[in-house]
């Protein structure tokens, strides 16, 4: 292997780890704050559970959006260039 | 909560269980070896004409759109005439429909557009919901070879699932886009609609342009990195417990879960992007 191609290994595979673990720091603090929100609220009304569960888990996957951006982005860095 | 199931379906389900058993009974007995071949690609056909953003096709796309759209039709078939005492079959597709038709309700203010708005979110999300789900259970898939041929692979891949495809995606995103602005001229005449794009002042007209743009690409990335991530996470983790039948509580957690939750995501943006124009 020649050592060019062997830098472009490396800065894929390191481009594609930073982009995946630097881009799930965002997703992960929005969704732990809606995960706290949506505790405090189930503790002062339980008997709206139901309800919070669902547009907990909603609120969720729209958070999770960017993080999975930098997944597509990561799998393109890996495996389409 | 009892599930009671009649006896055609006993034998059904029976039925595909024991295929699924008996091939990895047959896998580890004959010592089948799987192999993470063909990771993200796609078997894509050269058109005979051409050369060009149109002369290329990705058959399974089509032929798993044609299959799902064949699964919704037979079922509807199988539920056509509906009884005032429903069965089984009436009662689950009408608590999914009636969910969507209180999402429609609750938040299209013109009772007029209330219908149509429903018909196009229950059909986006019967389409979506069928096809994640789908992409969850190991099938049938063909991968690309070198010589530009393809393979086809039994059970050592999840059935492929259309929405893991970014056309296939960024079609009915589209979709949504061009009907959410004939339902917004349609509401609000055409000048009233053109003049939205100059709220609140000229100078922001780039910005509202932009920002109309920007929905469906975000629309359509959604459904399309959840779906492809999680059947990419799927089979990685299923090569490392080196057999694919075995790790059966990740399709239940990334086909089922996920898949359900990003159909039911896709058809609330859906209906928000077409309501927010409305009004």
């Amino acid at each position: 292997m020649e050592i060019g191609e062997g830098l472009m290994m490396l800065g894929k595979y390191i481009g594609a780890g930073l982009a995946m673990g630097i881009g799930a720091i965002g997703p992960g603090i929005g969704e732990g704050r809606i995960g706290a929100s949506a505790m405090e609220a189930m503790a002062r009304q339980p008997e709206m559970i139901g309800t919070l569960t669902t547009r907990m888990i909603l609120a969720d996957a729209i958070a999770e959006t960017t993080g999975i951006y930098s997944l597509v982005i990561a799998f393109m860095i890996l495996l389409v260039v | 909560m009892k599930i009671s199931l009649t006896k055609p379906d006993k034998i059904f389900l029976g039925t595909v269980f024991a295929g699924y058993i008996s091939v990895m009974i047959y896998m580890l007995v004959t010592g089948y070896k799987f192999q993470l071949e063909g990771v993200g690609q796609r078997w894509i056909y050269q058109l005979p004409f051409g050369e060009g953003p149109m002369s290329r096709i990705n058959p399974l796309t089509v032929i798993m759109t044609w299959v799902i759209m064949a699964l919704i039709i037979f079922i509807s078939t199988r539920v056509k005439v509906f009884k005032i005492i429903p069965g089984r079959k009436q009662s689950l597709l009408e608590v999914a429909m009636e969910y969507v038709y209180d999402l429609v309700e609750d938040s299209v203010s013109k009772k007029e557009f209330v219908r149509p708005i429903f018909n196009i979110a229950a059909s986006i999300f019967l389409f979506v919901l069928l096809s994640n789900i789908v992409g969850s259970f190991p099938g049938i898939n063909a991968i690309p070879t070198d010589g530009g041929g393809f393979k086809i692979t039994i059970l050592s891949d999840t059935w492929y699932a259309p929405t893991s495809d970014l056309n296939m995606n960024l079609m009915l995103a589209g979709f949504v886009f061009v009907m959410s602005h004939a339902f917004s001229i349609k509401a609000k005449g055409f000048k009233s609609w053109a003049k939205s794009f100059f709220e609140p002042a000229w100078p922001m007209f780039p910005m509202n342009v932009i920002g109309e743009i920007a929905k469906p690409v975000s629309h359509s990335l959604r459904l399309f990195g959840n779906i492809m991530g999680g059947g990419i996470l799927i089979l990685i983790i299923g090569y490392l417990a080196k057999y694919f039948i075995v790790p059966a509580a990740l399709w239940g957690i990334f086909g089922l879960f996920f898949g359900a939750i990003q159909a039911l995501i896709f058809t609330i943006l859906t209906i928000a992007y077409i309501s927010s124009l409305i009004d």
